[in-house]
């Protein structure tokens, strides 16, 4: 799935490995996510939107809308 | 497995040991069964010995899946011990009917574990570039 991981990250200056830590997973979890071959389930969705103070729709595109 | 999570180093905690015991577990069997004519329940338990440590070493996995909080890392691992399974049952079967009916050498049934191991393994690094 499509997703702005890598763009929100940027514009905080975080390093993935900088992600991986506020998100507790590892540095692997984040680049899979981010190239969109891994999808979250929807408890990490929350985490990611809540880290980013955005809803889950508006960093996660599944192409339908 | 992801060592540096929490429940990697948990597995690795409990899976050292047991492979520890499984070492002194199969020199002890074998020595037993070499110098001493075993019959028996002793025999039995002797021979049984051995398979434990592996027993246990199927429920620390088990152990690790329950724990791992890092959901892709599970997932790598889930995925690459389907292949295990895959193909440690595909071995056998075609084995199993070469047995059958060309009588070539059998296969101990013990090898299912080192096999389903051994698979798991090779499977994980392609397993994990499909996700890069």
């Amino acid at each position: 799935m499509k997703n702005r991981l890598k763009v929100l990250r940027a514009e905080r200056d975080w390093s993935q490995a900088d992600l991986a830590d506020r998100l507790e997973v590892s540095r692997q979890t984040i680049n899979a996510l981010e190239t969109g071959k891994y999808d979250p389930s929807l408890p990490l969705a929350f985490k990611i939107a809540r880290l980013f103070g955005q809803p889950i729709e508006a960093i996660f595109d599944d192409g339908e809308a | 497995m992801n060592n540096r999570s929490p429940a990697g180093r948990r597995y690795l905690k409990r899976f050292i040991p047991a492979m520890i015991v499984y070492v002194i577990s199969i020199f002890g069997a074998s020595y037993g069964f070499k110098l001493f004519d075993l019959t028996g329940p002793v025999a039995w338990a002797v021979a049984i010995a051995p398979a434990l440590p592996i027993l246990a070493v199927i429920a620390i996995m088990g152990l690790y899946i329950k724990e791992e909080t890092d959901e892709f890392q599970r997932n790598v691992l889930v995925e690459s011990m389907l292949w295990g399974f895959g193909i440690t049952l595909a071995i056998t079967t075609v084995w199993g009917f070469l047995e059958m009916y060309v009588h070539t050498p059998g296969l101990q049934s013990f090898w299912a574990f080192p096999i389903f191991c051994a698979a798991m393994g090779l499977a994980q690094p392609f397993v994990r570039r499909r996700y890069r």
